[in-house]
């Protein structure tokens, strides 16, 4: 019975042996497969980062080689990365040269407020282009331009600058050189204004001065031979007086239209433009045997203008068209300016020729900066009559027709109510 | 000389005023025009004296004037130029046209003056010269058709034989036609023939 029982015992230990077996087979099967699928998790994984770090590696050799210097800066102008490129810009040898400091220290001082406020809109979140001058490490001068984008983190806070920045050194040389030529252009344009003007001026002032000798000579002449009454050397002397006057109108306007100032706008009235500039350039068309005709509008509407400006415009439309009407030996030399009516707020004005017109090839360039038909010309005038029409709202346009050229220019009136203030307002100072 | 009219012609009213105020000081008659158009449309050609132009003028120019003055084949009073500083060129251009004198503004009044006077002398001259033409003219035409012939064999120089044998008339004959030629032309001597012919063809030719 008890070998039974221990047989039984035996047997049970074994089936309970056998079942434990088993299950530790199960066991380790399962721990066998759990570590399988951990390995492939961690190849995974390993697989994940050999990418990602294959992707930096990639983007840091697209950095590295690109031309453009691509730096990192944190909120208050660290340097956190740069590229070779980067380095050569600010004139580091070194990574560590730059990396760590402030860009502060390559900006020059007039730029500092504007690129700490271009910083300020970054890190606001801002995308942002700026231009700025720099001074590099060693000291060397070159205009920079940076496009500043955010960078930012799993929170969606900003905490780096990317900056892409370009040496626009070059080209802003480039637009320096061109102002300064455009500058140079406009003062010789400016320069043979007046030498013609001073020409024109010497003549024009030499008829008051010849009519003033003439009257006080007559008046001498007279005195010494005692044949006249006091009375009689009235008007001659009045005369002289008058035509000094002349002389010093003349004057006035001169300095007038050289004196170089800011845009005085007063109510103008064109009709007196127009006048002014006749006799302003009655030297020219005397000289050139123009005759000038006007037909002026009463009761134009004034104009909001810098009359001297205006002066200019009308100045170089009538030189232009006695000097069209000369260099083609035109018979009929004439130039008859308008002010025409208009219902509207616009006053227009028009100078028209008796010259050989425009050719239809080039109408459209006539107003372009250096075009010009003449010999001598610089081709200014027109160009700068165009952007002080344009200054003042109007516009300008120039017409070909059989005969001769025309050009016509509008400008904005002022509200009649305004005009007649204004008209006050000029009476009493 | 004292009939003598100084005509000016220029477009500022304020130079002709002055000029006339200071030309009427040596009593002389002004008389002014504001253009070359109403110069040629007022002028009386017979009036003594001289022309004082402006060279330039708008519509018709000084020297235009000069032209069509020119183009009228008639005599003229003689012009002094008013020219403007550096209008060189523009003066002897003028002068070369047949222009009397030219000044420069701004001018001496007396150099203008006297100016003006020589060539009211100059005018004189002329018109004295353009009557004696004229006499001159109506001499030879009171010839009849062979007495211009006898004459002009005359200046050659040919004896009365040799006119005769060329125009085939008797030496007698000749001899008639040339005192009758001498008669009518006024002429005192052969010589003063001889120069009357020869100021006559200067004249014709």
């Amino acid at each position: 019975m008890e070998s039974e029982i221990m047989l039984l015992g035996l047997v049970a230990l074994g089936g309970g042996l056998t079942v434990a077996l088993i299950g530790l087979a199960y066991l380790l099967l399962r721990l066998r497969e759990a570590e399988t699928r951990l390995h492939e998790k961690e190849d995974q994984h390993q697989g994940i980062l050999d990418r990602l770090q294959e992707n930096e590696y990639r983007l840091r050799t697209i950095i590295e080689s690109e031309p453009e210097c691509v730096k990192l800066q944190a909120a208050d102008g660290t340097v956190l990365e740069i590229n070779p490129a980067g380095l050569r810009l600010v004139d580091a040898g070194r990574p560590e040269d730059i990396i760590g400091r402030k860009i502060y220290e390559v900006v020059a001082p007039e730029y500092q407020a504007i690129y700490r406020e271009n910083m300020r809109r970054v890190f606001a979140g801002e995308s942002v282009v700026y231009e700025f001058r720099s001074t590099t490490l060693k000291g060397r001068t070159c205009w920079m331009e940076t496009h500043a984008v955010p960078l930012r983190d799993a929170r969606g806070e900003v905490y780096a600058l990317l900056g892409i920045t370009r040496d626009t050194t070059e080209h802003k040389w480039a637009e320096e050189q061109g102002r300064r030529h455009q500058t140079e252009l406009a003062r010789v344009a400016r320069l043979s204004t007046m030498g013609e003007m001073a020409t024109g001026l010497a003549h024009e002032l030499n008829q008051p001065l010849a009519a003033i000798a003439n009257f006080a000579r007559g008046c001498i002449r007279r005195l010494r031979t005692g044949e006249v009454v006091p009375a009689e050397l009235i008007e001659p002397l009045e005369e002289v007086c008058e035509q000094a006057e002349r002389a010093g109108e003349i004057m006035r306007h001169v300095r007038d239209f050289v004196r170089k100032s800011e845009p005085r706008m007063t109510a103008v009235d064109i009709n007196q433009v127009v006048r002014s500039v006749v006799k302003f350039t009655e030297h020219e068309t005397r000289q050139h045997e123009t005759v000038v005709t006007l037909q002026l509008a009463p009761q134009q509407p004034r104009v909001w203008a810098d009359s001297i400006m205006i002066e200019q415009v009308v100045c170089n439309l009538v030189r232009n068209a006695v000097e069209a009407m000369a260099e083609t030996r035109s018979q009929r030399r004439e130039i008859l300016i308008r002010t025409v009516p208009h219902d509207g707020d616009i006053v227009e004005i028009e100078v028209v020729d008796t010259g050989p017109g425009i050719d239809e090839t080039v109408i459209d360039n006539v107003f372009d900066q250096f075009f010009t038909t003449k010999t001598e010309g610089v081709g200014m005038g027109l160009s700068i009559s165009r952007s002080i029409v344009e200054s003042h709202g109007g516009s300008i346009r120039a017409e070909s027709r059989a005969g001769g050229a025309t050009f016509r220019f509008t400008l904005q009136a002022i509200p009649v109510k305004l005009s007649r203030d204004e008209r006050r307002y000029s009476l009493h100072s | 000389m004292s009939d003598a009219t100084v005509f000016i012609v220029d477009d500022d009213q304020a130079v002709a005023r002055s000029l006339r105020w200071l030309i009427e000081t040596v009593r002389l008659k002004v008389e002014t025009f504001a253009s070359a158009q109403a110069f040629l449309d007022g002028y009386d050609a017979s009036k003594p004296g001289c022309l004082v132009l402006d060279v330039r003028m708008p519509g018709m120019s000084g020297l235009e004037l000069q032209e069509r003055l020119a183009a009228r084949r008639a005599y003229h009073v003689p012009i002094i130029f008013i020219t403007g500083h550096g209008d060189v060129q523009m003066a002897v251009r003028a002068v070369q046209a047949g222009a009397y004198d030219f000044v420069e503004k701004p001018f001496n009044d007396q150099d203008l003056l006297d100016r003006i006077q020589r060539a009211i002398v100059f005018d004189a001259e002329q018109r004295g010269k353009e009557v004696q033409r004229a006499q001159l003219r109506a001499l030879f035409a009171s010839l009849t058709p062979r007495e211009r012939e006898v004459l002009d064999r005359v200046v050659e120089g040919l004896s009365n034989k040799a006119i005769a044998n060329t125009l085939g008339l008797s030496a007698k004959t000749v001899e008639v036609h040339r005192a009758k030629v001498m008669e009518k032309m006024q002429a005192r001597s052969l010589s003063d023939l001889v120069k009357m012919a020869m100021q006559n063809s200067s004249v014709t030719s």
